[in-house]
């Protein structure tokens, strides 16, 4: 915890438990202080004190943080956790206060407000405050703040620098004005990722597959799954639907290609080229079939699949697919022999031919 | 796909398992294209497009996914599975087949050297079978195959105990010596010999005039475009341009052979005619061409005979094409992944 530049009272930095030796002469410096009246009170205080050691020895970091003076001597003693309470009560209500009508101010609404500070309880107010602004800069809804924040509560614990580094981050990508809700709703870790690894995507579409900034954003605002991509994977996807398929790069973004899984792409294609009903076009584009439109091939359901674009079975379809995979598995295995052993026995060559 | 257990006279076929051949693997496909720009197989799935979706219309879709995916091919020899839920069906004596069920896509282990020194089964595409169940072996029969190698038609014939002579033959010598090599590798001595199995490299046009009215059984398993294998297979593939002239005279290779054939067999013989080819001009064309030639060159009459019964026993395993006008087709498909097999029967009258 740092000096609050925007705190009106003051805070004592937490230690790590072997300084906390230090604190305690503090501390009982403090209570001693503080204590109004001999007799009662000072009970009241040793039994504090009292306290206060046996966090020490053993108890979590967050009950002895800091003590609040005045909290101190007023409250009342209570077995479970005294400090806990204590820094639960860190929101002054001047502060409370504040955070309640700095929301409002942004646009949510009481309930948003009630749900907000219930998702961590133990969370700053400022520390909310401040992840929260971050959100609503980046161009979010109060909305949809507070559905990615409680559905993903751990952004409300990331410092804030990071926060602020990774918004801009993101909108040099183009993802601000509202383009995050959808990022975050599927990707939540778009803000605790390592940069490197969300560069590591951009830099594969852009670098090596080629598309333009914009399409860039269009993709990782569409299909923002590919940000959990791994990047090899990603470029063999492009790969597949650029030279095997034949499509162009506006197709692909167009289409959200990207966000389909390559073996899905790759057993549909497959099954529709084999069938007939689907050609790579040749150099010139052109195909001596129409091919069925992407969507047809992609977006539609398997049975819709079937039914239409391949005019196939279910059935069929099935076994197509064990007998694809068995062929890639067979296929990623044999490195540059042509001719699998089994072929050495005597009878079994050219078996078309009996 | 049938796999043939050769041990010895007294120890007839107990077991046979189908599966093909492993095929060649491809080399992988690399983006930028450095292979050459039409191989073959391109050019045979050019030739089917063309011609087989006028001829099979609607189906075409369905054999060509077929044609083009694998075959159920054997597992790799370490891997150990539970015995397979296959239907075995009834065929000539001795002979019994099992398959994996329709959709399954299990393979056969590959064939092992058995305990006589010899492999403890051939591995096929099991429709390569039919043909030969359907000749119809009896005990005593003299049986000429005429179009021989590689050698598993003429394996399931000796299979079949039933044959007192068999002439195995085949044009091309470096394919006489393979099938001698098959021979050898799951035939005991005893029953080659017994059999009196004469395996000669002669052409199989002349066999008219060289043995006439002879055999009581023929197989006419003749060369073909082989479309599977087509497919897949780039070397010495039967659609590479330099072959174009050879592959245009097939057909009529097709009806001379077969022609010697009938006229190999004695009146009242039977001959069985057979592809591995989905094409009309190959398999029905041939048949009908021949009967014709016999009719109108010698004035032998010969007899097409029915084989609906014999489909029906079969129909369960395979996907027959409903619309032939002679003869039996049997058409690929993912469900039962087998052919394409042509094959008719006919009975020489005069």
């Amino acid at each position: 915890m740092q000096l609050g530049e925007s705190g009106d009272w003051y805070e004592i930095p937490s230690f790590q438990v072997f300084d906390w030796h230090r604190l305690t002469p503090l501390t009982w410096a403090l209570l001693t202080r503080q204590t109004p009246q001999p007799g009662g009170q000072k009970r009241t205080t040793a039994f504090l004190l009292r306290k206060l050691m046996t966090v020490s020895n053993g108890g979590g970091l967050e009950e002895s943080s800091f003590v609040k003076p005045q909290e101190c001597a007023q409250k009342p003693e209570h077995t479970t956790g005294l400090i806990q309470r204590l820094l639960e009560k860190q929101k002054t209500p001047v502060l409370q206060e504040k955070f309640v009508s700095s929301l409002l101010d942004m646009g949510f609404s009481d309930v948003h407000v009630n749900e907000l500070l219930s998702i961590q309880p133990g969370t700053h107010p400022q520390q909310m405050l401040d992840i929260i602004s971050e959100l609503i800069l980046l161009g979010l809804n109060p909305e949809p703040v507070c559905v990615a924040l409680k559905k993903s509560p751990q952004l409300l614990k990331l410092p804030v620098m990071q926060m602020k580094k990774r918004s801009s981050y993101l909108r040099k990508l183009g993802l601000g004005e509202g383009k995050l809700k959808r990022v975050l709703y599927c990707c939540p870790d778009v803000f605790t990722m390592r940069q490197r690894d969300i560069e590591g995507i951009v830099g594969v579409l852009k670098e090596k597959c080629l598309f333009t900034v914009k399409q860039v954003t269009e993709i990782l605002h569409r299909c923002p799954y590919v940000l959990r991509e791994d990047p090899g994977e990603l470029e063999y996807k492009f790969q597949y639907a650029y030279f095997r398929m034949g499509v162009k790069h506006v197709d692909i973004v167009k289409t959200d290609l990207l966000q389909y899984p390559v073996t899905k792409i790759k057993q549909r294609h497959v099954f529709l080229e084999r069938l007939g009903r689907y050609q790579t076009p040749d150099k010139k584009g052109q195909t001596q079939v129409p091919n069925p439109l992407l969507k047809d091939i992609l977006r539609v359901s398997e049975a819709e699949f079937l039914a239409r674009t391949a005019v196939s079975s279910a059935e069929e379809f099935e076994v197509f697919k064990k007998l694809f995979a068995r062929e890639e598995e067979e296929s990623e295995g044999c490195v540059a022999d042509e001719e699998s052993p089994d072929e050495e026995e005597e009878g079994q060559k050219e078996e078309q031919e009996l | 796909m049938a796999a043939l257990l050769v041990r010895g006279v007294r120890d007839m076929l107990k077991r046979a398992d189908f599966a093909t051949v492993p095929r060649r693997q491809r080399h992988k496909k690399k983006w930028a294209s450095t292979e050459p720009k039409f191989p073959a197989t391109r050019l045979a799935l050019q030739n089917f497009d063309m011609t087989y979706s006028v001829q099979f219309g609607d189906l075409w879709p369905s054999i060509r996914v077929s044609l083009l995916s694998e075959q159920k091919e054997p597992e790799p020899e370490n891997s150990q599975t539970a015995a397979p839920s296959h239907v075995s069906w009834a065929c000539s004596p001795n002979l019994r087949c099992f398959t994996f069920t329709r959709g399954d896509v299990s393979r056969f282990p590959p064939a092992r050297l058995g305990s006589l020194g010899l492999m403890d089964y051939y591995l096929m595409d099991a429709a390569s079978l039919l043909p030969v169940l359907a000749l119809g072996l009896q005990p005593g029969d003299t049986v000429l195959d005429l179009c021989a190698a590689p050698g598993g038609k003429t394996l399931a014939l000796l299979q079949t105990g039933c044959c007192r002579n068999l002439a195995a033959n085949d044009l091309s010598t470096s394919r006489t010596s393979r099938l001698q090599r098959v021979l050898h590798s799951y035939v005991p001595q005893d029953v080659r010999d017994k059999n009196r199995v004469r395996v000669t490299s002669w052409d199989g046009r002349k066999w008219g005039e060289l043995e006439g009215d002879t055999y009581d059984r023929v197989l006419v398993d003749v060369p073909c475009t082989t479309d599977r294998h087509s497919l897949h297979e780039e070397e010495n593939n039967i659609f590479q341009r330099s072959r174009k002239k050879e592959r245009q005279m097939l057909p009529m290779l097709q009806v001379q052979l077969l022609a010697a054939g009938l006229l190999a067999t004695k009146p009242g013989g039977h001959v069985v005619y057979s592809t591995c080819s989905l094409s009309h001009l190959q398999n029905e064309y041939v048949v009908q061409g021949a009967i014709e030639l016999l009719d109108n060159q010698y004035s032998i009459k010969v007899h097409v005979e029915d084989l609906t019964h014999f489909r029906k026993l079969f129909m369960n395993t395979f996907s027959f094409f409903p619309s032939c006008q002679v003869g039996e087709l049997v058409i690929p498909n993912l469900m039962a992944n087998f052919g394409p097999m042509y094959f008719c029967k006919m009975c020489r009258m005069t």
